[in-house]
């Protein structure tokens, strides 16, 4: 099932949750609805869902109008953050709920409604609790249950908000990868709603990154990382700092410091202020001066984390604080403790003019 | 892994819990007052009853006029606790899930019967249906006769047991995690089967309870019942006004009688609900689907 | 868990089917010539229209082959009569007071305000009195109206704002005091305030005040209908009481009646009036005097006659100027009695 919004608008009283909104989500793949909280991506969740209703606009699903369809004809799966099982009905009962509720004309037998709901036990790896009420399982059990009685009546969009959220970090991790393995054995479209970037990139094929009601940007992971068009998408993505500079005759300064950075076309021989993104990885760091867009910087502090390390420098040229990663080896070169001067270099660097994040 | 993060666990040892002392004297305390207040009086209807004999005792219970209050007592607990049954659910669900304007005052009138005397209740009910009442001329024309007859007797109960299922509701129906509802609405149920199969199965505890109280009262009604009933013998006389008529004839036996029929009942409703409360312990944790 | 819950709400169900089926009588379904009667009674008759009752019915189906069924209600006579105004379908009023019978007259004109000489005697069919009730060997030696005012002696009598009977005690206790002290008002009220001094509780009606003295054993003197004091020395301890009675007393004609209005509403015209009849025929009076009310027709009583003592009787006309009279004096809003204890509050 493809997804189509056209325009469309949303509000809770005077806020408004989407505003103007258009989007395409092409069919058969897993998508990440990313932003930060109140931007809006579970209402449009809840909208394609049919749990909530658009003020202004359209829904299309498989190019047809359901702007208005009801939420029990639109033949979605969804998976809610805290599971949402039925508490008085077994682990069986919950999966075969979708199955037994069809009307009697629609409704499979009942030697293929046991197998259908065995069959996505044994795909949840959880046979083993069929007789079991939800109340007896863990989170990540509830959370697969939950998945299998989405897909069970075979929708042809799933749908999951925060599927992960309510879970510890290892469970997280490890249903991600499930996650991605399900999506390979039943390729239905699936759409899921995030605020963790590491998450969105870990698991979705494309990614949708949203702001206050609309959509900021929407592809794949390599492109939002390659191309982000504002600074908020680039920031959102991760790993990036920001910096506010001047625009001179094709250069950019920030501070004192001179940065060779690509300035978007169009703007080249403007003057003005700008932001300038840098992804923490893109810097070399030494002891010794560089050139002129070498940045002269005092270490603050140099943090292990995992395979990386973060070093925070100051600058001393007016260009503020910021943090630098540098893998293990690169910091076992040189070592560098706080307090000591170093000198920076941003590899890459990439300016948007005149906006801000 | 099989985490149930609901099962009960060791008993709390840390500095709130009162010392040996303090358990001891409120236990102490709160036994010496059940038993002064609730066994002993127990006791004492339980002898009386049984003051001339087994035989006496049945033969009370046998009487005509007796089995005549029985049958009115139930026939109004029948009518009395589906329709406030009805009610409770349906002024639950307008309260917790709309908003419309008078949703307070709505919440008040529930209250309305707790407030007042049930001998106001029944004397409202004079004042509207009696024959010098407001209502007295159409009821004659239409040859309907409410008050000092059945019907009058299960209005008054009606009135009276109104709150009962509904104050029991509203909250439960509030912790209600409506996304059990929103799931099922996913899952193709139309909004009559997400509350037939999802919403009442959530509540039943509730539900349960709230008939349980408004069956007691509305069994042992008397206040309210009295001043409507007219006291015509074997025909509007309820259990409660039927011990009333016994004792006053000097059959102190034949009245502890039927009135330890009405303490059987509601030792019965205790039973029942503790059955109940045990059963929903373990299937609250279990309508409670996530955290 | 769903198959348990519905086992438990079958299993109630049932039960209550079966107790609602096995409990048989209640209201019959319209037989064939059958006809059924309300009695709207005052407190004290249980026991004479149970007997009359069944009398009754025997002597219908004998004579008019139809079966009746009589359904009694009762109370006190004021609360009855109210009843009877909002709407309860009596088709005979057997109350304590005509002022009560009056009040439905006038009220809900279900019959006519000159009912009193459609029956005999002024519509009574027994009349009685009031009487003392002591404990056995009369401990305070308590022999007539002015041992009631005596300090230390506990005097039991309902409430004469409520009971019917009451009033006829206060009445009777005020009508002493009149012929006594020579038609002074003043003493009278001091004397009748003296003996209610004496009063450690007022209960709402005649049989309550019975229950406290009888059963609850409060107070030392009873004051009661003669029937009542009888009922209690046969039914509740021969030995344990003993009646006494007072030099003069007030003649109590607790008068019978018909409503039109219900009757020829419900076509029992004919029974109604058959069954007032019939509490002036010598089986009447024979009940009335067993269960010790004092008929109207001593010639149709045997011996049990003797059983009530010759006591000198006044009645509410002669001695208040009649009922309505002495209900606006005494028991009105604001009259004697009203005044007698908002003073008694006052006073120490």
């Amino acid at each position: 099932m493809n997804i189509q919004l056209h325009d469309a608008s949303k509000e809770f009283g005077s806020f408004r949750a989407l505003d103007r909104l258009s989007l395409q989500v092409p069919s058969g793949e897993l998508t990440a609805l990313l932003g930060p909280s109140g931007c809006g991506k579970t209402t449009l969740l809840r909208v394609i869902a049919g749990l909530e209703f658009l003020d202004r606009g359209s829904l299309l699903l498989d190019g047809r109008d359901a702007t208005r369809t009801p939420v029990q004809e639109r033949q979605i799966g969804f998976v809610f953050q805290h599971y949402a099982l039925f508490g008085h009905l077994s682990v069986f009962e919950n999966i075969a709920f979708g199955l037994r509720i069809k009307p009697r004309s629609q409704r499979l037998p009942e030697p293929e409604i046991r197998a259908r709901v065995l069959e996505l036990l044994a795909m949840v790896q959880l046979e083993h609790v069929a007789q079991r009420h939800p109340a007896q399982l863990s989170g990540g059990q509830r959370q697969r249950i939950a998945f299998a009685r989405a897909l069970a009546p075979r929708p042809r969009l799933l749908l999951l908000d925060e599927p992960f959220g309510a879970l510890d970090a290892r469970v997280r991790q490890d249903l991600r990868q499930w996650l991605r393995q399900m999506h390979a054995l039943v390729p239905v479209t699936t759409l899921f709603v995030t605020h963790d970037q590491a998450e969105a990139v870990d698991v979705a094929d494309r990614v949708v990154v949203m702001k206050q009601g609309r959509v900021e940007q929407s592809g794949t992971m390599e492109e939002l990382l390659a191309n982000p068009v504002s600074p908020f998408v680039a920031d959102f993505m991760g790993g990036v700092q920001l910096f506010h500079g001047r625009l001179e005759n094709g250069y950019v300064r920030i501070g004192e410091v001179r940065v060779q950075a690509e300035i978007p076309r169009g703007n080249r021989e403007s003057a003005g202020v700008g932001v300038i993104c840098i992804r923490s990885h893109d810097w070399r760091v030494q002891r010794l001066p560089g050139g002129e867009e070498s940045w002269q910087t005092v270490v603050r502090h140099a943090r292990p984390q995992g395979a990386i390390v973060r070093l925070g420098l100051e600058s001393l040229q007016g260009a503020g604080r910021f943090d630098v990663e540098l893998t293990r080896e690169q910091y076992e070169q040189d070592r560098f403790q706080p307090g000591e001067t170093v000198f920076a270099q941003p590899s890459q660097a990439r300016v948007f003019a005149s906006g801000g994040p | 892994m099989n985490l149930n993060p609901h099962a009960p666990t060791q008993p709390y040892r840390g500095i709130t819990q009162d010392p040996p002392w303090i358990r001891r004297s409120l236990g102490g305390i709160v036994i010496l007052f059940l038993t002064l207040f609730l066994l002993l009086p127990l006791f004492f209807i339980a002898a009386q009853a049984l003051s001339r004999g087994f035989d006496a005792y049945l033969a009370a219970l046998t009487a005509p006029d007796t089995r005549a209050a029985i049958r009115l007592t139930l026939l109004t607990a029948l009518l009395v606790v589906p329709l406030n049954l009805a009610f409770g659910i349906c002024a639950a669900w307008a309260i917790v899930r709309h908003q419309f304007r008078g949703k307070q005052l709505l919440i008040t009138l529930i209250d309305l019967p707790f407030a007042v005397s049930p001998v106001i209740s029944g004397l409202i009910f004079v004042l509207l249906f009696g024959a010098q009442g407001a209502l007295a001329d159409q009821l004659a024309s239409a040859e309907i006769k409410i008050i000092f007859a059945v019907p009058g007797i299960v209005l008054s109960t009606l009135f009276v047991t109104l709150p009962f299922v509904a104050k029991e509701l509203i909250p439960v129906l509030q912790a209600m995690d409506r996304q059990e509802e929103e799931a099922a609405r996913v899952l193709g149920a139309s909004p009559w089967q997400s509350f037939w199969k999802i919403t009442l199965p959530g509540i039943r505890w509730g539900v349960l309870y709230g008939v349980i109280l408004c069956n007691a009262r509305a069994m042992g009604e008397f206040g309210a019942v009295s001043v409507v009933s007219g006291h015509i013998r074997g025909l509007t006389n309820t259990m409660p006004l039927h011990v009333e008529t016994l004792y006053n004839e000097y059959q102190g036996a034949a009245a502890f009688a039927v009135a330890s029929l009405l303490v059987a009942l509601a030792l019965l409703t205790l039973v029942v609900k503790a059955c109940m409360e045990r059963q929903g312990h373990c299937a609250i944790h279990q309508t409670r689907s996530g955290e | 868990m769903r198959h348990r819950v519905r086992f438990m709400v079958a299993g109630i169900v049932t039960v209550w089917l079966v107790l609602l089926t096995g409990s048989g009588s209640g209201v019959p379904l319209a037989a064939a010539a059958e006809v059924t009667l309300l009695n709207v009674s005052y407190d004290p008759t249980r026991e004479l229209y149970q007997e009359f009752n069944a009398a009754f019915i025997k002597h219908w189906e004998a004579k008019s082959g139809d079966k009746v069924v009589v359904r009694q209600s009762h109370g006190g006579s004021g609360k009855q009569a109210r009843a009877v105004i909002d709407g309860l379908e009596a088709d005979v009023v057997t109350l304590a007071l005509a002022y009560d019978i009056d009040a439905i007259a006038k009220k809900s004109r279900l019959l006519p305000t000159d009912w009193r000489t459609r029956l005999p005697n002024k519509s009574a069919p027994y009349y009685s009195t009031v009487v003392f009730l002591v404990r056995k060997g009369n401990p305070k030696g308590i022999h007539d109206w002015n041992d009631l005012v005596r300090e230390g002696v506990q005097v039991i009598t309902p409430n004469p704002k409520t009971s019917g009977g009451a009033r006829w005690n206060y009445l009777a206790a005020w009508g002493y005091a009149l012929e006594k002290f020579d038609r002074d008002d003043t003493k009278a009220r001091e004397f009748v305030t003296r003996l209610f001094k004496n009063a450690p509780v007022l209960d709402s009606g005649a049989r309550g005040a019975t229950t406290t003295f009888v059963e609850r054993r409060i107070g030392d003197v009873l004051l009661t209908w003669e029937n009542e004091a009888h009922l209690a020395i046969k039914e509740l301890g021969a030995g344990e009481f003993e009646l006494v009675n007072p030099s003069v007393s007030i003649l109590a004609e607790p008068p019978v009646a018909l409503l039109d209005g219900v009757v020829d509403k419900r076509n029992t015209r004919k029974v109604a009036a058959a069954y007032l009849e019939h509490l002036y025929s010598p089986e009447g009076q024979q009940i009335a005097a067993r269960h010790f009310y004092r008929p109207f027709h001593p010639e149709y009583v045997g011996k049990e006659v003797e059983q009530f003592a010759k006591i000198r009787l006044f009645t509410i006309d002669e001695r208040f100027g009649g009922w309505e009279s002495a209900q606006t004096a005494h028991f009105a809003d604001g009259g004697e009695f009203d005044r007698m204890i908002a003073a008694s509050r006052g006073a120490p």
